[in-house]
């Protein structure tokens, strides 16, 4: 009964909930210019509590992102170079032996932080992949026989390079699944690049944020989300939505049953941009294409780089076509 | 994308076109090759096929030489006008049928159908027609709900079919509800006078009776099991059958093929007709003659002494009519109808009856025989018979021996030059006139006076009546027994007197004609003043039964009626106010439905798939001037659509005129400009 719990640590309103998400943004924004609407994005993923996968080229400020959403968020946070040679066990930690009482103890890996950027995920190879995976998706790390829980709240953000797939391992449709969203950055407006020429000083924007909120308010969040109305008409809009992209001609395999749920669970975090405590058909299409675009199978013989918008273009049009609930 | 029609639509469309042309074709009148063109229209249709669609307007001309066709046909005199009518709508339904399947075609193929019901209406209107009318209207409701549903979804999307039938069904059998209350309760002219009833029920009329009796033919009347008789008895005999004979006529004169009578038609008409004085105790009879009786003749229990107060029944009402004698005994009715009752009065079987008032001209017929009669008949006749001189008793002899020498059959084979010798001496078998034949001229070639009478035999106990069917239609003989009159003497086997049909088929028949029944006098002949019995016997006081305190009170079945009422109010008003419960949710989305509609007033245009929610994010996003006003009314419809806080009585007035202000002062700022400009 988690009654009692929440009569002592009442949700917050959602005006205070907007409150502290626009404190978050607007946090994030120092780092990361002119790209609002992916910043909210990614709050919103994590608010919802899913695992975010940026698909960018290298260089347009994915790791800023990641860092300064560990500062804003005050969690605890590490950085995984994925290489084509990284092991499991540099991830999740060892049983490491200890001569002086001749046992064994585990030594927790990177993995442990409330915050893991897994940097160019598909150069692993698929073993360190599914590892990391389980991990994101069980909340816990099983290590010879033995559990060991990874800290609260904890979410993964995963990047990939999208064009240089040479000597990579594309993550597979089943584990792509688990992540809540797929943003792209893409290039800074040529108004934000110069900016960022003329005013960026040697020390990097990230180091100066300062934490807005705290792992203990993010939970709550997370659990005012989990507490967001969802109409029955807009339960069975997205419901509908999914049906569309598994019946549309140019799509081979739609929305799974996992990614309706995402799809809710998004759209409850995003009700709380406009301090509602209920979910709008808007809220849905606002991340509709993010939760969706990587999950669909297309039939088109292009299975690269290019697939993205065209996945969001067939997004679109299916958005347009269902009628939503009014 | 051209979007598919859909499948079911055009199968309902297709069999309610079906369903409305049968509504004419039961009537039997529309000629053979039209109902051939349209059946195979509809079949090719129903297959998925619509080969006119190319060149509708090309493959309408067809539709020119069919409607001359009708027209010398209906010129040359061998077509009625109506029937031609109807058949030219069957064959534009037909042609529209296998044109292209837009809405707009299922619309001319409906309206086609509408003008071949009321076709049917006019050719005939009995209970097959009844059965296709219904068909008709829940097909083509059914269809045309489909058409507005298909009409609404966006091209592409699939018809959401499963979840419209059930509302759609809903709907239908409301509408027929309403029809049924209307047809009831709003005043109704007699428009049926002009219907033309070709034939009631089940076919033509079964068993005429002729004026003369020709031996041979086939006997397929006795398996026919529809009911044209039934009579109430007084007093009530209580038995399951009841082998009564029932007399239509009789026949004096054999000419060797077929019998005649010689008595002449007396001219006058009456409302009673005595025909012999009765005795101590008489059976009283209440007799209906169905539809399916088709004759003027009066049936009536052996042996008839007065018969009285006949009515006919016509379309347009009961009316009383008179009586005319024939010879032979048989009365006619004067006029035309479709069904009789009337009221006789029998000597019951065994009673010494007056046999009539014969001349002697007619008492000499009674013992003529044919000029080429075979002398064998009157030798076989000796041989049975012998010295036998009771005209009874003699009859007996002769019954006994033909019932115990001759088989019965209905298989007969046609005309032969002398029937009766067939009979006797060849075939050996023969259906009941054979065997009163036989008897009669037996007698009479023993000097025995006698006569063949025609009529039923039987009768069925259903309820507190017995019922004839044309099944049961026998000969007999009569013989006269001086001092008693006419006795009855029935040479058939007993078990074949009466039909010899199925007891299913029977059972059917039954059913078919008690719903037939129904459909007639509650629907066809319903008018205006049975709508006014109904109202009246709905308000008036109870009849003032002896015994009973006299009460200016309505009848109890009137505080029924109103306690149903009532109830029926009662639970129209839950249901509503149990949608209201619902309501928020749809008064919101009116509420959308004003908002936008003054938005695209105020040039705001929601595009393709924006939501009101969409629109307000865009004219934020846009700084428009009308911005602060629909971003709060676009949270409050959010919060009563989505968020479970209803709008407020009035709330929703209030903000649309608040919206409306908006909208005209923008107005006002945009013409400001340009008139400045001017």
């Amino acid at each position: 009964m988690n009654s009692p719990a929440r009569a002592i640590n009442p949700l917050p309103s959602p005006a205070t909930a907007r409150a502290a998400l626009e404190r978050v943004a607007a946090n994030l924004s120092l780092a990361v210019q002119g790209k609002d609407k992916e910043v909210r994005l990614a709050v919103t993923c994590v608010v919802a509590g899913g695992h975010l996968l940026l698909e960018d080229v290298p260089g347009v400020g994915k790791t800023t992102l990641v860092e300064a959403l560990a500062r804003s968020f005050d969690l605890s946070f590490s950085r995984v170079q994925f290489t084509a040679d990284l092991m499991p066990a540099d991830i999740l930690g060892a049983q490491v032996f200890h001569a002086q009482t001749a046992t064994f103890s585990f030594r927790p890996g990177p993995l442990f932080r409330q915050l893991v950027l897994a940097d160019e995920l598909n150069r692993a190879p698929p073993r360190t992949q599914s590892a990391l995976l389980e991990a994101m998706a069980q909340g816990q790390v099983s290590l010879d026989g033995a559990t060991h829980a990874l800290p609260r709240p904890f979410t993964v953000v995963a990047t990939q390079n999208p064009v240089d797939f040479s000597g990579t391992y594309p993550l597979p449709d089943s584990q792509l699944d688990r992540f809540l969203m797929r943003l792209s950055l893409g290039h800074p407006s040529p108004e934000v690049e110069a900016r960022l020429l003329t005013t960026r000083d040697a020390s990097s924007p990230v180091e100066a944020l300062k934490a807005v909120t705290s792992p203990e308010e993010l939970t709550e969040l997370r659990a005012q989300v989990a507490a967001q109305r969802l109409d029955d008409t807009v339960a069975e809009y997205i419901v509908r939505l999914a049906q569309a992209t598994r019946a549309h001609g140019d799509i081979e395999r739609g929305a799974s049953t996992r990614a309706v749920l995402a799809l809710g669970m998004a759209a409850r975090a995003h009700a709380l941009w406009e301090s509602r405590d209920f979910v709008t058909p808007g809220d849905v299409r606002a991340v509709l294409a993010p939760c969706l675009a990587h999950r669909l199978l297309l039939r088109s013989a292009n299975q690269g780089a290019y697939t993205r918008d065209e996945a969001t273009h067939l997004i679109e049009e299916v958005a347009r076509k269902v009628v939503a609930p009014r | 994308m051209t979007t598919r029609p859909n499948r079911l639509r055009l199968i309902l469309r297709d069999l309610g076109t079906a369903a409305a042309f049968s509504s004419m074709a039961v009537s039997g009148q529309v000629p053979v090759w039209a109902l051939a063109l349209v059946i195979v229209a509809v079949l090719v249709s129903l297959m998925g096929f619509h080969p006119f669609a190319r060149a509708p307007r090309l493959t309408a001309i067809l539709l020119v030489p069919l409607a001359g066709a009708l027209y010398l046909a209906v010129a040359a005199g061998q077509m009625d006008l109506v029937v031609a009518a109807c058949s030219f709508a069957g064959l534009v339904a037909s042609q529209r049928l296998l044109s292209e399947t837009s809405p707009t075609t299922d619309g001319q193929v409906l309206l086609a159908g509408l003008l071949m019901i009321a076709g049917g209406a006019a050719l005939s209107g009995e209970l097959l027609f009844a059965v296709c009318l219904l068909a008709f209207a829940v097909l083509a409701s059914l269809s045309l709900g489909l058409a507005v549903v298909e009409a609404a979804v966006p091209p592409g999307e699939p018809v959401p079919v499963r979840h419209v039938l059930r509302p759609l069904s809903k709907g239908v059998l409301v509408a027929m509800a309403g029809a049924v209350a209307f047809f009831v309760l709003f005043p109704r002219l007699n428009w049926n006078v002009g219907v033309r009833r070709a034939a009631p029920g089940l076919g033509p009329a079964t068993s005429g009776f002729s004026d003369t009796v020709r031996l041979g033919g086939s006997g397929t009347l006795k398996s026919n099991p529809r009911v044209v008789l039934r009579a109430k008895l007084t007093p009530d005999p209580g038995s399951q059958r009841l082998d009564a004979y029932w007399l239509g006529r009789t026949y004096d004169t054999f000419n060797g093929q077929e019998w005649s009578t010689i008595g002449a038609p007396s001219k006058r008409r009456r409302t009673r007709v005595t025909l012999r004085p009765g005795a101590e105790k008489q059976v009283y009879q209440r007799i209906e003659l169905l539809p399916a009786y088709g004759a003027r003749t009066l049936i009536a229990m052996e042996t008839p002494s007065k018969l009285g107060n006949a009515l006919m029944h016509t379309p347009t009402g009961d009316r009383r009519t008179q009586l005319q004698e024939l010879g032979g005994d048989e009365l006619r009715f004067v006029e035309e109808a479709l069904g009789y009752s009337y009221e006789v009065y029998s000597v019951p079987p065994g009673t010494d009856t007056d046999p009539g008032k014969l001349a002697q001209k007619e008492l000499d017929q009674l013992l003529s025989l044919p000029e080429n009669i075979d002398p064998r008949i009157e030798e076989l006749a000796h041989q049975v018979v012998g010295n036998e001189t009771d005209p009874l008793a003699a009859a007996q002899k002769l019954s006994n021996w033909l019932q115990r020498e001759y088989t019965y059959t209905l298989e007969l084979g046609g005309d032969v030059a002398d029937p009766l010798m067939e009979f006797l001496f060849v075939r050996k078998a023969g259906h009941c006139e054979h065997f009163a034949t036989a008897l009669t001229l037996m007698l009479r070639t023993q000097g025995f006076e006698a006569r063949l009478a025609t009529g039923f035999f039987g009768g069925e106990r259903v309820g507190d009546e017995y019922l004839v069917r044309a099944g049961d239609a026998h000969a007999w003989t009569h013989v006269l027994v001086p001092g008693r009159g006419f006795v009855t003497v029935d040479a058939t086997p007993p078990a074949f007197r009466a039909n010899q049909s199925l007891e299913l088929l029977e059972s059917l028949i039954s059913l078919y004609e008690a719903i037939e029944g129904m459909w007639r006098s509650s629907v066809v002949d319903y008018s205006f003043r049975d709508q006014m019995n109904f109202l009246r016997d709905m308000s008036r006081p109870p009849r003032n039964e002896p015994g009973k305190e006299r009460t200016q009170l309505p009848p109890l079945r009137a505080w029924l009626t109103a306690a149903m009422a009532g109830a029926a109010v009662y639970w129209t008003w839950r249901y509503l106010s149990r949608r209201k419960a619902r309501a928020p949710v749809l008064e919101a989305t009116r509420f959308v439905d004003s908002v936008e509609r003054q938005l695209a007033a105020a040039g705001v245009r929601a595009g393709d798939g924006e939501t009101l929610e969409d629109v307000s994010a865009r004219l934020t996003r846009d700084a428009h001037p009308l911005a602060p006003a629909v971003s709060p009314l676009t949270r409050r419809y959010l919060e009563a659509r989505f968020g479970q806080r209803p709008l407020q009585p009035g709330e929703s007035a209030r903000l649309l005129k608040e919206l409306k202000h908006s909208v005209e002062v923008h107005k006002q700022q945009q013409q400001t400009p340009r008139a400045r400009a001017s």
